[in-house]
């Protein structure tokens, strides 16, 4: 029944929709006539609602806080409204240009994960298998003896320290300096298992290893394939700028995957693959595009290396062979080469499903290559748009947290070494001294401490085999001994039973993290283990990295709730145990223990010359985050004139090159030529060489705009410089650092040691890359696969096709034997595709994220996905008479593995393919273990890892883990 | 006056459940009340689409009308709100509903579903507008601030519209238009007795 | 948690069913395809299943449910269709019935009472009698409330105090279910031999029961009007009951529209029995001289049984050796 109201004029917000009317509703009338009215409301009914409301606002303290959301690595701008340090609410951020104000079912219940009931509110130890409190003193302390301990016994490989995709490039960067500190290149992170090999395959194709456009950039392209990803739930955001892309351009929405899913739904094309046969599908793809003669013959003459070598190995990729191998019927694939090489600008976007295989560094270099061919590389619509996965996963690659490199890339060369001692001011020596060696084991030749500080260390998937494999099989004097995991899962590792071995012989296991993580509830320890409460990334200030590589600032929301402290009062702690705080945080300011994340930042800009990490200030980043709303939606740059921001592409995407002063926009696009390098134009960096083979390694008729030097040329050094006559132009102050550098090889000093950004800053002015004017690689001549040829997972369900694709050979990589040609023999022979016949792969579910455990906590997502599940298709489940919710047991091809789950009849697999999200943790193997959970602090929904299942695989190139291609059977439980 | 509507684009919902959680956010709905929800059809197969649905706020809304306590009211831009002071809970308004949007705290059994909730279009109750009884009983009034139900406001692709239905409509129409295809307003011959012409 | 076992439960009994339902054990691949253009109209989900489902994050099937327009026919029913039903025919019960007393009179005896009283019920039969009436009447008023409160009771008593009222209205028709189920069942044991049709009902119904005729057509234990009564509550009663059940527990029907036709089902049902037990009402009260004697003393005078049982007390007279069955004798005064 309809009441009329009076009409009452409100003040609006922008919105974005809709204008809305007068909306207001005067609820006088009802109250009057429903009788509730009496008495006191009554009264109050009578005064004019707006004084009542303004007296409201008058006495709040409310305040507005931005954070980024510290979910995804999109990087949508969360708005908080605090109130008496309360966060009370959150609000759209209309302004950010990346997400509009919109956010996932993850982002906008992201409020609950600070007032989390189900987190852990105070330091935790178990003794003989019991949670005792103990005060922050005393953890730290105890874990600082017994790490010293460890180190005295076994030495600093010993320990071996994961660091966390959550982690703020601040925080990231501390960790890894505290490793180097320590004296132990075992320091890692998420980016291991999610996209080292993306970083590796790319940045050894064209210089980095990162998404070379942005999200939204993608409003521009015509073609888009999606190959391996799963943007509808892994980056719900960026999906607003691929549908908005597919529908103001008609653009082409390809889809390739295992799976039908919710992106697929949204495709024009979909296309379906048997995982683990990507680079078949690439080269099928190729095949079509020489065949037809469609590829971009002016782009590769002038800016591709290598390209017919490629060209020998895609001639095998014949239709029939394509679809022998991947499945992928007769010419569907030729259709899909067409529009990369005709309907451009055309873009290949990638996640998991291209990274997470023992041929992973490979399967992205096809894509680059596929890229190259069709020209579809540094320019607005097209690129290799690699979505990463955790907020700052991007950040903490960048910033070192890889037992690779340095930060930023720098490698661990001691050239590497001298720059950050540079910037840590500390002797190079000292740092030396912080090592240890490596001696002969197996025959191998011993390291000294020095070759061992530059030999990379074991990877966060294989921590495990560091500290259960023979001594004699690890090149380093001990075992792992002790394991530091700040803010990483314990279920997203492969081969979890094996892990759970490890974990009990560990002298010691130490957990920062807001949750008991997966690692308290594995049955696996009894004592000397050790909860630290660090606080989520929206209680702590600092800059996040978005894959697009934007930098953003953080404010802290709210103060750490309960006893947790953020990372880095936490890594000031445990170095000033350690003795090393004097040194590690010189020029850092440090109060009440708690680091400036602001000076952080500033001495990361004073050593990442490398990646152009140099010019994003704090202030510059806080000017952005100010005035978000000055950045256009498709090109993400601010007009000339606006306040602070002028000129200024959204977050500083590096490389942001020289001091902040310079004030360089970032580069929104990667080797884009037609723009200015000031503008943020660039070219394929020169880092291979200049020649090999006889051919020339660099750019032809290709520059930057406006480059004064119009063809390719080689990285700049001081050599270069002086050679153009351009070392004139260097400042007293840039010459002096500059020869402080050099010492007596002045002539050495690259644009990335360069501590004074003068080679920076004369190269801008001349409008070249001083990184070089190269050509890209299609063979990577370095890597175990030069050109990238398909190898069958491990596990295959096609035991026929191991003899022609076998994996790689047995080998020794980081410190460890990779026998994954054996255990693919062994398999083969011992029939283990009949026992397991159906292909199981493991990805994302929209409301969860990671390890889950964080989300799993927050009861307005956890209502969402209640149970574990298993996706069978409906012939496998009619063949198994499993019915739809009904229990099942999961077996994995290794270590006898079972896991109980429920089974999810559905169309979304196809037969013989089965799905099942890592998200979870907290049952182990039928057995619910909520009550090895500290009180209090379980998540709200448990469920079985998907990693008991998974099994052996290693990517060569990075130490990568294999879970989308491994074997199960599944059975009725 | 705005007549004030919701439509949900299936070609752009993803099922990201965004408009679930804000919801969830804003009113702090507990768990098992679920006032707005994304139903997949044809889940897995070519053809799946996805809507997200909470209270359409009908003409002529049937929750209203069959109502044994008449517990509801329409405000002046055609927002369906009722008192949950009044209501007893008996279940007729789900009954009734074509879109399920009347939840209950309780299963039901033995007749105890407790008060119905439901979207309230973030438009509050009948208590005082933004008064801390209005927000613990229906949680946020957003539109006495002048803005726009959450769910809208936060979704992931701009795929779910809330505000003036005629707006709305001429959103969708021009997007129809320039993508080539639309779906159509799901849900609104039923709830508005008529469409949205592309 | 509460409805975390109901999710439990839930997902123990059922599955979330796409749609269609059937295991599509041969779809065809979707490779090659464009889904976007396959993409499903609520146009054509309509025509092929008359609602829209498919499926959801939350357990509970029922929020699978896309839309059900069924809930606008439900809408027409309830508010359009059903009061005119019960008007229709709780009105014009009452005022046939009206117009019977008027033209008819109460049925009186034609005989003087002979003061012979002779036992009709025992106490377990009118307990159980009473009971079921007394929740019977409960049941109806809560029960008329739901359609018709609205409409007369809340513009006498205001929102707020008609809230409190459905609400104990509403409490008060649940609890009383239980009672109405044993009083009918014991009911149903009690009398399902004497109710079972025979000979005698046919020319008693041909006869109108004698009203008009001022005869006394024949008739056993009970006459066939009251046989119809009986019928009419086992059967009707047993209808609404297991229809108030399935309303009860929503929990016990997975599906909205299941759930609808109950309630249709309980509400006409519903409607018609609370006419035949006004019409029963009635013929047991004013509408019959000594009827009420029966129910309430549980003894009939032996004239009026034997105007309107005569088979009956000549069943029970020829029980005893010693002829008719006497009861408490008055001595005629």
């Amino acid at each position: 029944m309809l009441i009329r109201r009076e009409r009452n004029d409100r003040s609006r917000t922008r919105s974005d929709c809709v204008v809305p009317a007068s909306a207001t509703v005067d609820r006088r009338s009802f109250l009057r006539r429903s009788g509730l009215g009496a008495g006191g409301l009554l009264a109050l009914g009578s005064l004019p609602l707006a004084s009542v409301r303004k007296s409201a606002a008058g006495e709040s303290t409310l305040e507005i806080r931005k954070n980024v959301c510290t979910h995804c690595s999109v990087g949508c701008s969360v708005r908080a409204e605090v109130e008496n340090g309360v966060w009370v609410r959150q609000q759209p951020e209309w302004d950010s240009p990346i997400n509009r104000g919109t956010h996932c079912a993850k982002g906008a219940s992201i409020r609950e994960i600070v007032r989390a009931e189900r987190r852990l509110r105070y330091p935790l130890k178990l003794v003989g298998g019991q949670w005792q409190r103990l005060s922050w003193d005393q953890a730290i302390d105890e874990i600082g003896d017994k790490m010293a301990a460890v180190r005295q016994q076994a030495g600093p490989d010993s320990v071996y320290m994961i660091g966390s995709a959550k982690m703020t490039n601040e925080a990231a960067y501390l960790f890894r300096k505290f490793g180097a500190f320590w004296g132990s290149n075992s320091v890692d992170h998420q980016a291991r298992i999610c996209h080292s090999t993306t970083v590796a395959g790319v940045a050894n194709t064209w210089g980095y290893g990162a998404q070379t456009n942005s999200y939204n950039d993608l409003r521009n392209s015509k073609t888009m394939v999606i190959m391996g990803g799963n943007p509808a739930e892994a980056h719900p955001i960026s999906m607003q700028h691929v549908l908005a892309g597919q529908e103001i351009n008609r653009a082409n929405l390809v889809v390739i995957d295992p799976r039908f899913t919710r992106t697929a739904a949204h495709a024009t094309r979909y296309i379906r693959i048997r995982p683990g046969t990507d680079i078949p599908a690439l080269w099928g793809m190729l095949w079509h595009i020489f065949e037809n003669g469609w590829e971009d013959k002016d782009f590769i003459r002038r800016r591709v290396y290598g390209m017919d070598e490629v060209r020998k190995e895609v001639a095998k990729w014949i239709p029939d062979e394509v679809e022998r191998v991947t499945g992928i019927p007769g010419d569907q694939l030729k259709r899909v080469a067409e529009m990369l090489a005709k309907e451009k600008p055309a873009t290949i976007i990638w996640c998991m499903g291209q990274t997470q295989h023992s041929v992973g560094t490979a399967n992205v270099r096809a894509c680059c290559t596929v890229l190259l061919a069709t020209g579809n590389v540094g320019a607005p619509g097209c690129g290799a748009n690699i979505f990463r996965g955790h907020t700052n996963v991007q950040g903490a690659t960048d910033l070192g947290l890889d037992v690779t490199t340095l930060p930023l890339y720098y490698g661990l060369t001691e050239g590497a070494w001298r720059h950050w001692a540079r910037v840590w001011d500390v002797p190079y020596e000292w740092l030396v001294s912080r090592f240890d060696g490596i001696p002969s084991k197996g025959g191998r030749p011993a390291r000294t401490p020095k070759q061992n500080m530059e030999t990379p260390g074991i990877t966060s998937t294989r921590w495990f085999d560091g500290a259960l494999l023979p001594a004699d099989d690890i090149d380093q004097r001990s075992p792992i001994r002790a394991l530091m995991v700040f803010g990483h899962g314990g279920n997203t590792i492969t081969r979890l039973p094996e892990a759970v071995k490890g974990l009990g012989t560990l002298d010691l296991l130490v957990v920062g993290d807001p949750h008991p993580t997966t690692f308290s509830a594995l049955d696996a320890r009894r004592d000397n283990t050790y909860l630290l409460p660090i606080c989520t990334s929206l209680e702590s200030d600092g800059s996040r990295t978005a894959s697009n590589r934007s930098l953003q600032w953080g404010e802290q929301i709210v103060k750490p709730a309960f006893e947790s402290k953020d990372d880095y009062e936490a890594i000031y702690l445990l170095a000033k145990k350690l003795g090393l705080a004097e040194q590690m945080f010189k020029r850092i300011a440090v109060d009440n223990n708690r680091p400036s994340s602001e000076d952080i930042l500033r001495e990361i800009n004073r050593g990442g010359w490398s990646t152009g990490y140099c010019g994003q200030s704090p202030e510059r980043l806080k000017a952005h985050m100010k005035h978000q709303a000055e950045f256009n939606i498709v090109t993400l740059r601010a007009r000339a004139d606006a306040p602070e921001v002028g000129g200024d592409y959204y977050g500083l995407p590096w490389p942001c090159w020289g001091k902040p002063e310079l004030r360089h926009p970032g580069s929104a696009i990667l080797y884009n030529t037609d723009l200015h390098v000031k503008d943020g134009g660039s070219t394929f960096r020169a880092r291979f060489g200049v020649e090999h083979n006889g051919e020339t390694l660099l750019a032809e008729d290709s520059y930057t705009r406006d480059s004064e030097l119009v063809d390719g040329y080689p990285e700049f050094t001081v050599a270069v410089l002086k050679k153009l006559g351009w070392d004139e132009q260097l400042t007293p102050e840039e010459r002096a650092t500059i020869e402080r550098i050099g010492g007596d090889k002045v002539d050495a000093v690259t644009w990335a040691t360069d501590l004074s950004g003068g080679i920076q800053r004369v190269c801008l002015e001349h409008g070249v890359c001083h990184y070089g004017n190269g050509k890209a690689r299609a063979n990577a001549w370095n890597l175990p696969d030069a050109i990238p040829v398909h190898r069958e997972p491990i596990y295959t369900p096609r035991p026929d096709l191991v003899a022609k694709y076998p994996t790689r050979p047995d080998e020794r990589q980081f410190r460890l034997p990779n026998i994954g040609f054996s255990v693919q023999k062994a398999a083969v022979e011992r029939g283990i595709a009949k026992q397991f016949p159906l292909i199981l792969t493991t990805g994302r579910i929209v409301d969860y994220e990671g390890g889950g455990e964080e989300t799993r906590s927050n009861p307005w997502l956890a209502e969402l996905v209640q149970e574990m599940f298993v996706e069978i298709n409906p012939s496998d489940a009619g063949a198994r008479g499993i019915k739809d919710g009904q229990w099942v047991w999961v077996l994995g091809a290794e270590n006898q593995a079972r896991a109980k789950v429920k089974a999810l009849v559905t169309d979304r697999v196809g037969p013989g393919v089965a799905f099942m999200p890592f998200h979870f943790s907290g049952w182990y193997q039928g057995r619910d273990m909520r009550g090895f959970y500290p009180p209090g602090a379980d998540p709200i929904v448990l469920g079985e890892c998907a990693n008991l299942v998974t099994t052996y695989g290693y990517d060569p190139v990075t130490g990568m883990q294999e879970p989308k291609a491994t074997l199960c059977q599944i059975q009725a439980g | 006056m705005a007549r004030m509507k919701f439509l949900c684009d299936s070609n752009r919902c993803i099922d990201c459940n965004g408009c679930v959680t804000a919801c969830k956010n804003e009113h702090d709905v507990p768990w098992g009340i679920n006032r707005r929800r994304v139903v997949t059809i044809n889940d897995g197969r070519p053809g799946e689409r996805s809507v997200s649905m909470a209270c359409m706020h009908c003409t002529e809304a049937p929750c209203a009308a069959v109502c044994p306590v008449d517990c509801f009211y329409t405000t002046a831009d055609a927002v369906v709100l009722h008192s949950k002071d009044l209501c007893i809970g008996c279940g007729y308004c789900f009954y009734a509903c074509p879109f399920g949007a009347p939840q209950y705290p309780r299963a039901g059994n033995f007749g105890s579903r407790g008060k119905m909730d439901k979207c309230t279009f973030c438009a509050g109750g009948p208590e005082p507008d933004l008064s801390k009884a209005e927000y613990l009983k229906y949680g946020r009034n957003r539109l006495a601030e002048g803005r726009l139900p959450l769910c809208a406001e936060m979704c992931s692709t701009k795929s779910l519209l809330a505000g003036d239905g005629e707006i709305i409509a001429q959103i969708y129409r021009e997007r129809v238009h320039k993508r080539g295809y639309g779906a159509g307003a799901w849900g609104w011959q039923v709830a508005y007795r008529e469409t949205v012409t592309t | 948690m509460r409805s975390r076992m109901a999710a439990l439960v839930l997902a123990a009994i059922l599955t979330v069913g796409a749609v269609p339902a059937m295991a599509q054990n041969n779809a065809p691949s979707p490779t090659g395809s464009n889904p976007t253009a396959q993409s499903v109209t609520e146009q054509q989900v309509l025509e092929q299943l008359g609602k829209v489902k498919g499926r959801g994050a939350i357990p509970d099937p029922k929020e699978a449910v896309l839309e059900q327009p069924q809930g606008r026919e439900y809408q027409a029913f309830h508010e359009r269709l059903l009061p005119w039903i019960g008007g229709i025919v709780i009105l014009g019960m009452l005022i046939a019935l009206t117009v019977f007393y008027l033209v008819r009179g109460p049925i009186t005896l034609d005989e003087r009472p002979t003061g012979v009283r002779i036992k009709r019920f025992t106490v377990v039969e009118r307990l159980t009698h009473w009971m079921t009436a007394a929740s019977f009447i409960v049941l109806a008023i809560t029960g008329l409330n739901y359609v018709f409160g609205k409409r007369l009771l809340l513009p006498l008593l205001g929102p707020e105090a008609f809230s409190v009222w459905s609400q104990w209205a509403k409490l008060l028709h649940n609890a009383f279910v239980w009672s109405f189920l044993l009083g009918v069942l014991v009911t149903a044991m009690l009398w399902l031999k004497d109710n079972l049709p025979d000979r005698y009902d046919l020319e008693w119904l041909r006869e109108f029961g004698g009203f008009f005729s001022h005869r006394h057509p024949p008739a056993r234990r009970f006459n066939a009007g009251q046989k119809l009564v009986f019928w009419s509550v086992v059967i009707g009663g047993g209808i609404l009951i297991l229809s108030g059940i399935v309303l009860l527990f929503p929990i016990s029907s997975l599906d909205i529209n299941s759930l609808q036709t109950a309630q249709y089902v309980h509400a006409v049902f519903g409607m018609m029995m609370i006419a035949i037990i006004i019409a029963h009402i009635y013929i047991g009260t004013i509408g019959m001289e000594g009827a009420s004697d029966a129910m309430v003393s549980g003894e009939v005078d032996l004239a009026w049984a034997k105007e309107h049982h005569r088979l009956w007390v000549e069943e029970e007279g020829a029980r005893t050796p010693d002829g008719p069955q006497l009861g408490r004798t008055v001595p005629a005064e």
